[in-house]
């Protein structure tokens, strides 16, 4: 039992949150507050995972709409905080720095006139950079698990759907799992990502509750996620997006040398710039014809 | 192994002047030698990405055929514990490397035992299949001498019929020094020529003029390993899509992209899928799972596959995906001497100190500065240049 | 025992106690320390947030989970909805987890309307692990404001002036404190010793001398951080001699073990019972505090983590932190062991499982031998112990061998194995407790009786000729009750 407990704790594991501080967010435009109970909430979450175990990592990236910043922890020397009630020091650390960067994020932003997109691919990778130095630097024998946990309540865009695959297959290379918590949208890309990963995917309706929903699904490691009952998984939707509309298509034309998707048959690659020959009569066509 | 042409002005290895390797490496002033080492192992990191160079016409829809040596040569210990064991541990690893970079490629295995060429796997998609019969090469008995010949005849017979927009590719792993043929193998060459299909050799013993000449006419690369980690880098370099030939055809092909159907949340009917329909040993069973073609909606359990009904070819997004960083690679970045341009990496938020940070690298076209960790964790691993994604002003 | 009879002449039965095996040290952790308390002191102990924070991290894994996900909900849970929470596959791990939180305290059963049971999260530990988590409640009694160190202390000058006084216990403990260097010579207060004492480290020999005990030597094997964990539940056990409140000295060094190296905290507001204790962990060098009546100390890395040793080591290497202290024994697959040491104290212990050959000014040589390791063993050290302290003060270049890193441990793993295998030797016995059943008056007796045992699994050994058997001792009242339903029947 010792000898057992012995392995088991000489290990510890790294959340990194990405939380989308986009102020373009349907849920942030109709009510403001909202960020603010889904900030508090995160950062209970947050201290809950540090509480697990004191070895235990934290890092919190907010993606806003024009840069990505690390809330926690910051890169030099941290904030000097001192206790001021019962809360233990470390949180109170982590509380206090999400907040303060915020703000400042939010207030130094510039200002921003038409709606646009989070950029959470980018922060993605950023996380999984950040992932890859703490791993480097992990002390010898020590096991280390990270993952990476988006909070969201944007919509999905396509576009940044390559630098999304690239965050996807580096972390699948790394073991680093990616559990996404939507609050709006379904994210189908994301999802995509949480498949891959091995990481739950988590689509809530209202925000009522979100601390204890993240509690439930998304405190627990990985590794012990088996041991308890979880939403299951939901059918994963591996359409792809075309290179010329980015959007999603069920049956589409591939390059034969570079593997670009287009969603119409064209004479010549816009990719690798290949000319293609054109197509005789294709010998499924008639199959086809024959089967509808 | 620049010196594929025989015209290459590159001389042998042991016709060159000496190389003064110890005067690379300088004592730094407290005398101690750990310094000038840890550049020169990033040196040559980046050196290797420095390397791969932008290529956007890759033959992607590879076809390739692994023939490995099975002859007594295979016993010597020269590689530890023999060539053979030794073979078949890489090769576990390349195959598993090839499909993960290659997502819609395929492979096949060839044994030349006993003067003979055996087809040990078919040209097949799926790792498994070739891993399992690689266990068994472990007990092929390794008597007399190898026939190229007769290995080329089988993989071109194979590859002959493979459509002429894929990349055909043979790739032979070499213990002996001799082969044993029935007639001409200049004949043989000739027609892998014809057809298009790259020849890349292997040699684990020393050079042999027949291969060079094969691998020349072929447009394929030639190695003969020096041990097992240059063995491994060798192997290991076929990973990478070869540049398309030029005479290769182009076309775009139809491709269905399945997802499965879940409608209003409600379990999909029970159905049968067309994979193991006329599988006598596996029969197939009802389940509600699986992917649908797009087009015929015949449902298969595994993807990549070729529709059985309509023979569109069913893969899914991220098996293409896994392959379009050979694409778009990200740039390099440009090596800058650190003088204080940022205060941590931009990436990892690693704080950059004078002491420990001698270069920073830019990215150009977002100009975030970066450490040499993350320099070759965005090139090697990542593919995708942080600063540039993160920035909402110069993205389309 | 004598009731086994049952009135009239029938097999007697006599308990034999084990063979005394020579007392080991044992060594607690958190959890299993609570558990010796009664419900009142944990009670009492959940008073403190620090403390609840210290127990919630030692719970299992499962348990964490379920406790948190109570946490916040305002009614109790009934279990059956607490059950369908874990997986079936793991329902053993689960219901050891649901007894290791009744058993702490941390939770308990009540009734909710409908005549299910449900569970209800002690108030005390639920409010008092919510103020650690989200804050709100009192400051910790150390974190009154300070105004600016003049002269702020390092991490590194912490670390050395810890290991320095926790030494001074340990060169105490093999007698080498008063031959050494003029520090060390300050020796250790009665205090300690009487700690040593009580916690059977040292014993009071014919001589009125103190000399140490085999566990005292055991305890020297342990790594620094269990044997300051070990030392702090010896010293717990007699603050109250002292007049120390127990849960007021465990918040204490629970705050501690949350403080953060390198910073400086305030003894303001102390009770002078508390600071009494401040100036005891001054003493082992948990705490630095410059002068007795400053109203400043730091924390030092053995008071960090106190229950975890696995914590006590950075787990992510900063990047401008050099190595901490660093092993010197160096081990050779032909058992020869190298310890480049001039600590008398290194000496002593390495000499209890090696043969010492030769001493140099800077380097001890000696070999592992079977009679030296069985040597060790007879005096309870355990293969264990020698193999994770060669482990621990292994030097830095046996680390980066090449089986190092490919097996973990920096030791050939001949010398490892070859240590078990000595003491595998030894333990060719098995204890079970048990009860002798003889004097059958008939052989149907006996083959009766027997055959019950046999079929209940309790039957440890028999002997038909002398109609002898051994039943364990847990199968015994079963056995009896068997008896004498029989021989009442008349069999």
């Amino acid at each position: 039992m010792n000898k057992q407990q012995d392995v088991e704790s000489n290990k510890f594991s790294l959340l990194v949150i990405v939380l989308d501080t986009n102020p373009s967010q349907r849920i942030v435009r109709q009510n403001a507050q909202l960020l603010t109970q889904c900030v508090d909430a995160i950062i209970a979450f947050g201290n809950a995972h540090l509480m697990q175990c004191s070895q235990n990592k934290l890092a919190v990236l907010s993606c806003h709409h024009h840069a990505t910043d690390f809330l926690y922890p910051l890169p030099g020397k941290q904030l000097d905080v001192r206790q001021i009630d019962g809360q233990y020091e470390v949180f109170s650390l982590v509380e206090k720095t999400v907040k303060q960067r915020l703000s400042h994020i939010i207030t130094n932003s510039p200002k921003l006139n038409t709606p646009c997109e989070s950029i959470l691919a980018g922060s993605m990778a950023m996380a999984l950079c950040y992932i890859s130095r703490i791993q480097r630097n992990a002390a010898a024998g020590v096991k280390m698990h990270s993952r990476i946990l988006v909070v969201t309540g944007s919509n999905e865009c396509a576009s940044q759907y390559m630098t999304y695959m690239n965050v996807f297959f580096t972390a699948q290379k790394l073991g680093i799992t990616i559990d996404v918590c939507a609050m709006d949208k379904t994210m189908s890309l994301l999802q995509q990502g949480c498949d891959i990963t091995g990481g739950q995917y988590l689509r809530l309706t209202q925000l009522d509750g979100l601390l204890q929903y993240l509690l439930w699904v998304f405190l627990p490691d990985p590794q012990m996620r088996q041991k308890l009952v979880l939403p299951p998984a939901t059918k994963v939707d591996y359409r792809a997006a075309c290179f010329c509309h980015r959007e999603l298509i069920d049956i589409g034309y591939v390059c034969s040398v570079c593997l670009s998707i287009f969603c119409k048959f064209s004479p010549i690659c816009t990719t690798c710039h290949t000319v293609f020959k054109i197509p005789g009569p294709m010998p499924i066509k008639p199959k086809k014809k024959k089967k509808v | 192994m620049a010196d594929i042409d025989g015209e290459d002005p590159k001389e042998y290895r042991w016709e060159t002047g000496y190389e003064k390797t110890w005067e690379a490496i300088k004592e730094d002033d407290d005398g101690l030698l750990d310094g000038a080492i840890a550049e020169i192992i990033q040196k040559a990191k980046r050196k290797r990405q420095a390397q791969k160079t932008q290529q956007n016409r890759l033959g992607m829809m590879r076809h390739l055929y692994i023939v490995l040596d099975c002859s007594e040569s295979m016993t010597v210990p020269d590689l530890k514990p023999t060539r053979m064991l030794c073979t078949i541990k890489l090769l576990e690893i390349f195959i598993e490397e090839f499909f993960d970079q290659n997502p819609i490629s395929q492979l096949g295995l060839i044994v030349l035992k006993g003067k003979r060429a055996e087809k040990l796997t078919e040209l097949t998609g799926t790792s498994k299949l070739h891993l399992k019969a690689l266990e068994g090469v472990s007990k092929i008995p390794l008597t007399s001498e190898p026939s190229l010949q007769n290995g080329l005849d089988l993989a071109m017979k194979a590859l002959k019929v493979v459509p002429s927009h894929a990349s055909r590719e043979i790739l032979i792993i070499m213990g002996s020094l001799t082969t044993c043929d029935p007639v001409d193998i200049n004949s043989t060459i000739n027609a892998l020529k014809a057809d298009n299909i790259r020849c890349s050799v292997i040699s684990l013993s020393a050079e042999i003029h027949v291969c060079r000449h094969l691998t020349q006419q072929t447009d394929g690369s030639y190695g003969a390993v020096l041990d097992d980690a240059h063995f491994r880098d060798q192997l290991l370099a076929h990973v990478d899509p070869p540049p398309a030939a030029q005479t290769q055809e182009n076309s775009l092909i139809k491709m269905g992209f399945p997802h499965a159907k879940t409608d209003g949340g409600k379990d999909p009917p029970l159905s049968m899928c067309m994979c193991h329909i006329e599988n006598t040993e596996e029969p197939s069973k009802l389940t509600s799972g699986g992917y649908h073609c797009p087009q015929c909606f015949s449902k298969y359990c595994e993807l990549p596959v070729e529709c059985q009904t309509c023979g569109l070819t069913l893969v899914s997004a991220p098996h293409l995906a896994r392959s379009y960083h050979h694409l778009f690679p990200v740039q390099h970045f440009t090596e800058l001497e650190f003088n204080g341009q940022a205060a941590n990496c931009y990436a990892c938020q690693k704080p950059l100190t004078e002491a420990m940070d001698k270069n920073v690298y830019r990215c150009e076209k977002c100009a975030q500065v970066y450490c040499i960790d993350c320099d070759i964790f965005i090139h090697e691993t990542l593919h995708t240049c942080v600063g540039c994604n993160t920035g909402n002003s110069n993205r389309n | 025992m004598s009731d086994a009879k049952a009135g009239r002449s029938g097999p007697t039965t006599s308990t034999y106690a084990l063979i005394p095996k020579p007392a080991n040290l044992q060594c607690m952790d958190l959890q299993e320390y609570l558990r010796t308390r009664t419900a009142e002191t944990l009670e009492k102990l959940y008073n403190y947030p620090t403390i609840c924070l210290a127990v919630y991290r030692e719970l299992p894994e499962i348990a964490r989970q379920f406790v948190i996900r109570i946490l916040f909900v305002e009614q109790p849970v009934p279990q059956a909805v607490v059950a369908s929470w874990g997986s079936q596959h793991y329902a053993k791990e689960q219901a050891a987890s649901t007894a290791c939180l009744t058993e702490l305290n941390v939770w308990r059963v009540t009734a909710i309307p409908g005549g299910l049971s449900a569970w209800e999260l002690c108030p005390t530990f639920k409010k008092n692990l919510k103020i650690a988590l989200l804050g709100g409640g009192k400051p910790w009694s150390m974190s009154h404001t300070l105004e600016k160190d003049s002269k702020p202390r390092d991490i590194a000058f912490l670390d050395t002036y810890a290991m320095a006084r926790w030494r001074c216990v340990l060169h105490y403990m093999v007698g080498t404190g008063s031959s050494n260097k003029a520090q060390d010579s300050e020796g250790i207060s009665p205090d300690a010793v009487r700690i040593l004492l009580h916690a059977n480290l040292m014993k009071r020999d014919e001589r009125d001398g103190i000399t140490i005990t085999r566990q005292g030597f055991q305890f020297l094997l342990l790594d620094t951080q269990s044997q300051v964990w070990h030392f702090m539940l010896q010293y717990l056990d007699t603050c109250e001699e002292r007049g120390l409140s127990l849960p007021d000295c465990l918040s204490m060094l629970f705050q501690l073990s949350f403080s953060t190296l390198g910073r400086d905290y305030s003894s303001e507001g102390m009770s002078p019972k508390m600071l009494t204790f401040l100036q005891h962990l001054r003493e082992f060098g948990l705490v630095f505090q410059r002068k007795r009546k400053e109203g400043r100390f730091y924390p030092t890395r053995l008071a960090l983590n106190v229950t975890n040793k696995h914590a006590a080591v950075p787990a992510v290497i900063a990047e401008d932190d050099k190595a901490q202290e660093s092993g010197y024994i160096v081990v050779e697959t032909n058992y020869r062991v190298y310890a480049y040491t001039d600590s008398p104290l290194q000496v002593a212990v390495l000499g209890l499982f090696t043969e010492l050959l030769y001493r140099f000014p800077n380097l001890v040589v000696g070999v592992l031998t079977r009679d030296s390791v069985r040597q060790a063993l007879r005096g309870g050290i355990t293969a264990d112990q020698i193999v994770s302290y060669l482990e621990q003060y292994s030097h830095p270049n046996m680390k980066l061998t090449e089986s190092a890193i490919k097996s973990k441990s920096p030791l050939p793993p001949t010398v490892v194995d070859q240590i078990k295998l000595w003491e595998l030797e030894r333990n060719r016995f098995t204890y079970t407790e048990g009860v002798v059943y003889n004097q059958f008056l008939s052989q149907a007796d006996f083959v009766t009786l027997r055959d019950y045992a046999q079929s209940i699994n309790v039957l440890v050994h028999m002997n038909e000729r002398t109609r002898t058997m051994v039943v364990t001792k847990n199968g015994h009242d079963d056995v009896k009750r068997f008896w004498k339903r029989y021989s009442k029947s008349g069999g």
